[in-house]
């Protein structure tokens, strides 16, 4: 058996280390036509993504921002097409990387809006317009280009936007895309950003900017979640026939990054203490990241409480009409039950934030806590009642033979017993619904999760966030089993000396 | 105390029929009694019993406790049931609960006494039932025996007026019975209300002051311990006291399939333990019956009947439609009549057309 699962192990070390790749000759790709035969990694739901798709020949793989850079440094791709603006200010040459061609799709971004809402549109375009006729638009265009590369001052440049009462307040869909919208010191800010706040002040609006997949932005939209798409998006028709698009406001362009030609980047020359140093001040120091993942952390604990008092009370209701002796109760709650279970939560969680509560204003987190308790209400209501039948039928006659009522017999007599069954259960639940919780960017809630993705979108280093990530995940199941595990002790019947 | 008007309890199976368990109880129990109730299982003994408390929902009747109706839909269950112990089979102690904590549970929460008190008073009763160095265990650490003292002290901790007693040995060890019986039996002669249903007769006997047979969903006989156990009035109760067993066939003429009803009679002595030369005597009347004297004028029926209690054995032949006394129509020359008669310790004929037969076992 140990001799079988050792062979298991190592033929799937030898699988995982043939998905790296071989670099190929990448001398003659001076566009994207020449693209053909090369494995490109683009971010998902991209223009990028979009237009390679439509040329035969490339082999296209769809990943998250954070992870574009990586696969090409690992090998995992030949190249990779990020924002051109970006590409500039990172410090490609330390990670072996080098831009090997620019303007790809070369383009302006603008804001979407819904296809009924032309007035905002309008409005928006008429700022636009006198910004531009009035030079305050070349102004600060030119102050953040002319930014030093790490944006040391950006959280000074962009226009401070405060919030007053009485004015319609926008919902902006954003999804993290440096330079243009971007978390510094854990504040919001960016180029796009700067332009937003200068128009809502202007204009006379509140503005909440809400933080979502890329291609969660339209859906979002569509579906009155968000009012205005501001993130970077550029105009394709296809995009046209489902938002109704502003007037361009900043130039940009894709850079297809590749592998340097010495192929051998700095930090995998420096020693793995001092990769470890230099990744943990990336991704944590530098612009007080760490702030965004406390916050996050913050959002997954407080997200894992309200879904876990939520469900208790789901399943203490489910398991109450589940056990009902009323047919026309049981019944419909076990096909209920059984529906719950049936669908995996994030599809629940879809289908509540984007169909169900489609159209009111209310927040991603009281959504996800409304899908998990029901979820997971499902779940607890099944563990409960197993626990509740394992009481032998006699404890609830004794009781009652004693006088003691339906409720004082449950509360004194049954629960009890019926906790020191149902505790070691629920502990395998609880953990999975806090694991479970990581789904929620999903629906614009920053958890832990979501803010290593976004991390990992403006640091390109997939490896430090998510092993910190995991380590985070790891402390929070274990005092969690660990404190179910001292209730259960508690809830253990003792004999006493007398 | 109680009074019970034509109870009757109907229970629906899963499969939508209807078993009627309790046809017409009419019983009382007045204070300082001990009232027993027994009869053949499945007559609704702990039915009835749990009637009382309504643990059961009667179907229809009217149960009175200190003149209070209690299927009445504003009399407060709860109330009544604090005056009526109650003590099961599986004895039901609150398996997360020390045994004292099961004892002051109550006390505590339902007549208001403080720990200290109900403690006190749960130590001494359980000193009554021989179990103070086990206050501080948990059920699960107690024999059955034991458990079963526990429960008893535990109803009498809420000082009750009544106790009912359902089946309280069944579940117990045989080596285990004597000592929950040795309690019950203290508690009687405290002169404490009890009803128990229970299979133990000679204890039923003993303890007793008035014994109900229940059969058919009625009580069937009713009277103290000497009139139901050395005199019962009626049949079933006769039959249940000296534990009757009995073979029933009917034979429609002479053609049947002797060495068939061998094979039956083989299985019945067998079962109840009769020697090999009991049986052979039992095949030889039943034979020489059969074939020889029974005039077969109409169908025969055949009871053999056997007590467990006195080892006697009986064996009935019933003729209708006879023509005159069969006894003397075979003539005490008879060759078959000569045989019965050696075999069996009496052989007569109460009346026409039925011959009786003894046979020491």
């Amino acid at each position: 058996m140990r001799k079988w699962s050792f062979i298991l192990i190592a033929a799937m070390l030898w699988l995982v280390s043939c998905t790296g790749r071989k670099v190929h000759d990448l001398s003659g790709v001076k566009g994207v036509e020449d693209l053909r035969g090369y494995r490109v990694a683009v971010s998902m739901g991209s223009s990028y993504d979009l237009m390679l798709s439509e040329i035969d020949g490339v082999d296209v793989i769809r990943l998250g921002v954070g992870e574009l850079l990586v696969a090409v440094e690992k090998g995992r791709a030949d190249f990779c097409i990020i924002d051109q603006i970006q590409a500039r200010m990172l410090n490609l040459e330390s990670r072996g990387l080098e831009i090997k061609f620019n303007n790809i799709l070369k383009g302006t971004a603008c804001a979407g809006f819904r296809k009924d809402d032309s007035l905002l549109c309008s409005r928006f375009n008429g700022y636009l317009r006198d910004a531009k006729s009035s030079g305050e638009y070349d102004r600060w265009l030119n102050e953040w280009k002319t930014a030093s590369d790490s944006m040391a001052d950006a959280s000074l440049l962009v226009h401070r936007h405060e919030k007053q009462s009485g004015r319609r307040s926008l919902h902006v869909g954003i999804t993290i895309t440096y330079p243009y919208l971007f978390l510094k010191e854990n504040n919001l800010t960016g180029i796009e950003v700067d332009m937003f706040n200068r128009f809502c002040d202007a204009a006379g609006y509140s503005v909440d900017y809400e933080i979502y997949d890329f291609s969660a932005l339209i859906p979002a939209l569509n579906s009155g979640k968000i009012d205005v798409i501001l993130s970077h998006m550029r105009r394709t028709e296809e995009r046209a026939r489902q938002v109704l698009f502003s007037d361009p406001y900043v130039e940009g362009g894709g850079a297809a990054v590749c592998r340097s030609n010495d192929g051998i980047g700095m930090t995998e020359r420096a020693g793995l203490w001092d990769r470890i140093k230099e990744s943990f001040k990336n991704n944590l120091v530098v612009e007080q990241r760490w702030k965004l993942m406390a916050d996050g952390l913050w959002v997954t604990i407080q997200i894992s409480v309200l879904s876990l008092l939520a469900a208790v009370m789901a399943g203490v209701l489910m398991c109450r009409m589940r056990m009902s002796r009323k047919r026309v109760v049981s019944s419909p709650m076990g096909i209920v039950i059984d529906l719950l279970r049936g669908i995996p939560l994030l599809v629940i969680l879809m289908i509540m934030f984007y169909v169900i509560f489609a159209s009111s204003r209310i927040t991603g987190t009281w959504v996800t806590v409304m899908s998990f308790g029901l979820y997971y209400g499902a779940y607890f209501s099944e563990v409960f009642r197993t626990g509740m039948e394992s009481v032998d039928r006699g404890q609830w006659e004794a009781g009652f033979a004693l006088g003691l009522g339906k409720f004082q017999t449950f509360s004194k007599v049954v629960l009890p017993q019926a906790m020191n069954r149902i505790i070691p259960v629920l502990k395998g639940e609880v953990i999975a619904l806090i694991k479970m919780t990581s789904v929620v960017g999903y629906v614009a809630v920053v958890d832990l999760t979501k803010a290593s993705d976004i991390i990992r979108a403006r640091t390109l280093d997939a490896f430090f966030p998510l092993i910190l990530v995991s380590v985070v995940y790891i402390v929070l199941s274990w005092l969690t089993g660990s404190g179910l595990k001292a209730l259960e002790r508690q809830l253990t019947p003792k004999s006493r000396d007398l | 105390m109680i009074k019970v008007k034509h109870l009757k309890k109907v229970f629906r199976t899963p499969g939508g029929d209807e078993l009627t368990v309790l046809r017409d109880i009419n019983c009382d129990i007045e204070k300082g009694e001990v009232v027993s109730v027994i009869g053949p299982s499945g007559t609704g003994k702990s039915t009835l019993l749990r009637c009382l408390n309504r643990l059961e929902e009667p179907t229809s009747g009217v149960i009175e406790v200190d003149g209070t109706d209690i299927l009445d839909r504003g009399t407060d269950i709860n109330l009544i049931r604090r005056k009526m112990g109650m003590v099961f089979q599986n004895f039901n102690l609150f398996e997360h609960l020390t045994i004292l904590d099961n004892l002051t549970l109550c006390p505590m929460t339902l007549l208001g006494k403080k720990r200290a008190e109900a403690e006190e008073r749960g130590m001494e009763l359980l000193g009554m039932v021989g179990l103070h160095d086990k206050a501080g265990c948990l059920p699960g650490e107690l024999s059955g025996g034991q458990k079963q003292r526990a429960a008893i002290a535990r109803c009498l901790a809420m000082e009750p007026e009544i106790i009912l007693f359902d089946e309280p040995t069944s579940a117990l060890d045989p080596t285990m019975v004597s000592e929950v019986l040795a309690v019950i039996r203290h508690l009687a002669n405290q002169g404490m209300t009890m009803c128990i249903v229970s299979h133990e007769m000679q204890f039923v006997r003993d303890v007793s002051t008035r014994i109900l047979f229940l059969n058919d969903g009625i009580v069937y006989e009713e009277g103290t311990p000497e009139q139901i156990f050395e005199n019962p009035r009626k049949p079933a109760t006769r039959a249940f006291i000296n534990r009757i067993r009995s073979l029933e066939s009917v034979f429609e003429n002479r053609y049947f399939d002797l060495y068939g009803l061998f094979g039956k009679i083989h299985t019945f002595c067998s079962k109840y333990g009769l020697g090999t030369k009991v049986t052979d005597k039992v095949e030889h009347i039943t034979e020489e019956m059969l074939c020889g004297i029974m005039p077969f004028g109409s169908p025969v029926k055949m009871t053999l009947e056997y007590s467990e209690k006195t080892s006697g054995i009986t064996m009935t032949f019933r003729e209708e439609n006879t023509e005159g006394c069969i006894l003397d129509a075979t003539g005490e020359d008879s060759l078959s009549l000569m045989m019965v008669r050696g075999m069996s310790s009496s052989v007569t004929e109460p009346e026409k057309g039925t011959v009786f037969i003894e046979i020491q076992g």
